[in-house]
C-alpha cells in the first residue's frame, strides 16, 4: 500500500511543470559549472595578442616580442599613431605603443598592459646598463631576482577551492532541497487535508502508511536532484588537475547522500506534521516557521563560516540534529573531522529522525481530520495519546 | 462462520466515544446484516459521522465493540468496505479514471484489476467521455459520480454512505438509489445516513434513529410506523362544509372540503368518522399511521421537520 502512495505521489509530481523545470535547471547548471570546470583547467598555452608600435617605441620592439607563459604577442609596426587607431577600431591589433603612451580600444587589458609596461621598462633599463658601461653580466646579476621562501600557518591549503566546492554541494543542495520538498511534502498534506479526500485515504489506509507513502515518494525525487548535485561535483573533482583531492572531500560525497536522507526524514515529516495542523494554504506561511527557522540557521551558519570554518558554531551545529543535515556534510568537506566525530554525529541525527517519524507521525494523526482552526503543537502534543484517528 | 446467523454482517455493541465534555455517541447498538440496507438517522450532531468514522477505523472508540462477520472490525475488513464521507473529497488534479484506479489499488486490487474496475463503474455512472478529465474541469454533479465511482470500485461488500444524497440533482440521486438498491440486492451490507427522509422510506426498510449518540428507534419502517402514536384521518367532502370540529384529536388542515385530523392511536376512529359524515356527505376517508419524516420529528423532536401532510394528502 505505502508503495502505490509513492508511485502516485512520484507520477504525479514529476509530470508537473514545477518539477521538469527545477531538475531542467539543476541539469543544465551543473553541466555548466563542470564546463567551466574543464574549460579553467584545459591548457592551451599562452594567449596570442597583437601589439602595435608605431616609430618612437622601437627600441621596445625585441623586447615586446619575447613574450611570457601567457601571453604570446606579435608586434606590428605602424607608420603613425591615426593608422594604430584605425586598426584598434578593427580589432586587428589588441593595444597601440609609441613609445609613451598605451592607447586601447576601450578598458585596458590588465595582463597585456603589465606585459607591455614590464618590457618597456626592461628595454629602458638595458639601455641605461649599456650607457653606464655595464656588461651584460653585470646587468644579470643586478636584477638576479631574490628567491623568497613562503610559509603559510594553515600548512599550505592549495585545496582550499576544491573544499568550496563540496561544502558547497553538500551544505547549499542540502539546504535548498530540504526546504523545497519539505514545503511540497507540506503543501501535498494541506491539499489532501483541505480537499477532504484524506477521509477517504484515512478509510483505506493508516495514517502512518499514508504519510510514510508521501515521505518516500518525495524523498525520491529529492534524491534524484541531490544526486545531479552530487555527480557534477564528482565530475567536477574528477577534473580536477594540479590538486591532490584531499580524502576527506571525496568522504564527504557519500557523506552528504547520507545525511541528506536522513535529514529529508528529519525535516520532512516535520513539514508534514506542520501541514496537517492547518486547514489552508494561506496558513501554512506562518505555520512552516518553527521547522523552517533551524534549517535555516544551519545554512545561515553554513554561509557565514567559509573563510573560517574551523570555528564554534560549525563544531557545534554538526552534531545537533536541526542543523547537522547541513553543517556535518558542510563541515566534513571543509575540514578534516575525526571520523569517531562523523560516527557520533550521525548516530544522533539517525537516532533524532527516528525521534521524528513518532513524534511528526503523532502529530499528523491527531491533527490530520481536525477542520477548522489550525491545531496548536501543545493540543496536538497532549491528545497524542488519545488522537481522532 | 455459519450463513444467517447472528454475527453476520456488521454489528456496533455498546459503542461510545466522546470528544473532552462533548459526548458524541453514548452506548450505540445497531447491526446490518448481509445484504441489509439501513437507513441511519439523527439529526445533525446525533453522531452518526462518529459512528461512521469509528466503523472506518477513523475514530477511536472509548468503549464498545465493532464486529464484521462475528470478527472485531480490521484492517482487512475496512479495505472491503466503501466509503463515502459526507464532506466529499477528491484530488482536482487528478484524472478521473487513474483516481478511481488508485482507489482501487489502495484497497488492495492490482493495478490492472483496479483499472478495469474503474473502467467498468466510469461506464455503468456515465463518466466515459470525462475518464481523461482533471476532476477539478468536472460539474459538481459528475464530481459526486466519480465520489461514488471510488466508494465502489473495490467491489465493497460494506458500503458506508454519509448523506449520499445530499446536493444530488434529481437524475443523479436516482441513479445513486439504483445503485444502492442493487448493491443491496447483491448481498453488500449497506449503512447510509441521510436527511432526505422520503428517499430513505422510498429506498429501505429498516432504520436506526438515534439523537445525542444514543439510539431512540430502530426496526422496521412499518413497524415504527404502526408503533406510532398517531394516526392522520382525513375526510374529504362531496360539497363544501362551513365548519368542523372534530370529536377527537387536532385539526391540523381544514380547507372547507378537505380536513386531516391527528389522532391518538386509541381514539375511536368509527365515532370520528360518523361525526365527519353529519357534516355533509362524504367522499373519501383515510386513516393512516404518520411517514417516517413524522415519526422522526415525534422521536427526536421536530426542531427542523415541519409536516407537510396538508399538501402530500392521499
Amino acid at each position: 500500500m505505502i508503495w502505490t502512495i509513492a508511485r502516485r505521489e512520484i507520477v504525479t509530481r514529476s509530470r508537473s511543470k514545477a518539477f521538469i523545470g527545477m531538475t531542467a535547471v539543476l541539469f543544465v547548471g551543473v553541466i555548466a559549472v563542470a564546463l567551466v570546470q574543464v574549460f579553467i583547467n584545459s591548457d592551451d598555452g599562452p594567449r596570442q595578442v597583437t601589439i602595435g608600435l608605431v616609430g618612437g617605441g622601437a627600441e621596445a620592439g625585441e623586447t615586446l616580442e619575447l613574450g611570457n607563459e601567457d601571453l604570446d604577442p606579435t608586434v606590428e609596426v605602424v607608420d603613425t599613431v591615426d593608422t594604430g587607431e584605425a586598426r584598434l577600431q578593427d580589432g586587428s591589433i589588441d593595444v597601440l605603443f609609441d613609445g609613451e603612451a598605451l592607447t586601447w580600444k576601450g578598458l585596458p587589458d590588465f595582463a597585456l598592459d603589465g606585459y607591455v609596461r614590464d618590457s618597456v621598462q626592461q628595454a629602458a633599463f638595458a639601455q641605461r646598463a649599456q650607457d653606464l658601461g655595464l656588461s651584460e653580466a653585470d646587468l644579470a646579476a643586478l636584477f638576479a631576482p631574490v628567491e623568497l621562501d613562503e610559509v603559510r600557518l594553515d600548512g599550505g591549503d592549495d585545496e582550499f577551492g576544491v573544499r568550496l566546492a563540496a561544502a558547497g554541494v553538500a551544505g547549499f543542495a542540502t539546504f535548498m532541497l530540504l526546504q523545497v520538498w519539505g514545503s511540497f511534502l507540506m503543501m501535498g498534506v494541506i491539499e489532501e487535508k483541505a480537499s477532504k479526500v484524506v477521509e477517504i485515504l484515512l478509510s483505506q489506509v493508516r495514517p502512518s502508511t499514508l504519510l510514510g507513502g508521501k515521505v518516500i515518494g518525495l524523498g525520491f525525487l529529492a534524491l534524484v536532484q541531490m544526486l545531479i548535485f552530487v555527480a557534477g561535483l564528482v565530475v567536477g573533482l574528477l577534473l580536477v588537475q594540479d590538486i591532490a583531492v584531499p580524502g576527506s572531500v571525496w568522504g564527504s560525497v557519500p557523506l552528504s547522500v547520507l545525511t541528506f536522507l536522513l535529514g529529508f526524514g528529519f525535516y520532512a515529516t516535520a513539514y508534514a506534521a506542520v501541514g496537517s495542523m492547518v486547514s489552508r494554504q494561506e496558513d501554512a506561511t506562518s505555520a512552516q516557521l518553527p521547522v523552517m527557522f533551524p534549517l535555516l540557521a544551519g545554512y545561515f551558519i553554513a554561509a557565514t563560516s567559509i573563510g573560517a570554518p574551523d570555528n564554534l558554531a560549525v563544531t557545534i551545529g554538526s552534531f545537533v540534529p536541526f542543523t547537522s543535515p547541513v553543517l556535518l556534510p558542510f563541515r566534513a568537506a571543509m575540514l578534516d573531522v575525526p571520523l569517531w566525530q562523523l560516527a557520533a554525529s550521525l548516530v544522533i541525527l539517525a537516532a533524532s529522525t527516528v525521534l521524528m517519524l513518532r513524534f511528526a507521525g503523532w502529530i499528523y494523526r491527531f491533527s490530520i481530520l481536525r477542520t477548522g482552526s489550525r491545531v496548536t503543537w501543545i493540543e496536538a502534543w497532549r491528545n497524542r495519546r488519545d488522537p481522532v484517528l | 462462520m455459519r450463513p444467517g446467523s447472528e454475527s453476520d454482517g456488521l454489528r456496533i455493541v455498546d459503542l461510545a466515544k466522546r470528544y473532552g465534555a462533548v459526548v458524541a455517541v453514548d452506548g450505540l447498538d445497531l447491526s446490518v446484516p448481509r445484504g441489509g440496507l439501513i437507513g441511519f438517522l439523527g439529526p445533525n450532531g446525533a453522531g452518526k459521522t462518529t459512528t461512521m468514522r469509528a466503523v472506518l477505523g477513523m475514530v477511536r472508540p472509548d468503549r464498545g465493540s465493532i464486529t464484521w462477520q462475528g470478527r472485531p472490525i480490521d484492517d482487512d475488513a475496512r479495505r472491503r468496505t466503501g466509503y463515502m464521507p459526507q464532506e466529499r473529497g477528491l484530488y482536482a488534479r487528478m484524472k478521473v479514471r487513474e483516481q478511481v484506479a488508485y482507489f482501487g489499488q489502495l484497497a488492495g486490487m492490482r493495478r490492472r484489476v483496479a483499472e478495469a474496475r474503474a473502467d467498468a463503474w466510469i461506464e455503468r455512472l456515465d463518466l466515459t467521455e470525462r475518464a481523461g478529465s482533471m476532476v477539478q474541469e468536472l460539474s459538481g454533479g459528475n464530481q459526486q459520480r466519480v465520489q461514488l465511482a471510488v466508494s465502489l470500485v473495490h467491489d465493497p461488500e460494506l458500503l458506508v454512505l454519509d448523506e449520499p444524497f445530499a446536493g444530488l440533482d434529481p437524475v443523479a440521486a436516482e441513479t445513486m438509489r439504483r445503485i444502492i438498491a442493487e448493491r443491496a440486492a447483491a448481498g453488500v451490507s449497506v449503512l447510509f445516513s441521510s436527511h432526505q427522509l422520503d428517499v430513505v422510506e422510498d429506498l429501505c426498510d429498516e432504520v436506526v434513529i438515534i439523537a445525542d449518540g444514543q439510539l431512540v428507534a430502530s426496526g422496521l419502517i412499518t413497524d415504527l410506523r404502526s408503533a406510532s402514536a398517531t394516526r392522520w384521518l382525513r375526510v374529504r367532502w362531496t360539497q363544501p362544509v362551513e365548519r368542523w370540529t372534530p370529536l377527537e384529536g387536532v385539526i391540523e388542515s381544514f380547507d372547507g372540503r378537505t380536513a386531516v385530523v391527528r389522532l391518538d392511536r386509541d381514539a375511536d376512529v368509527a365515532a370520528s368518522i360518523a361525526d365527519a359524515l353529519s357534516a355533509g356527505p362524504v367522499s373519501e376517508v383515510a386513516l393512516e399511521p404518520p411517514r417516517l419524516d413524522e415519526i422522526f420529528a415525534e422521536l427526536v423532536g421536530s426542531g427542523h421537520l415541519r409536516s407537510k401532510r396538508t399538501e402530500a394528502g392521499s
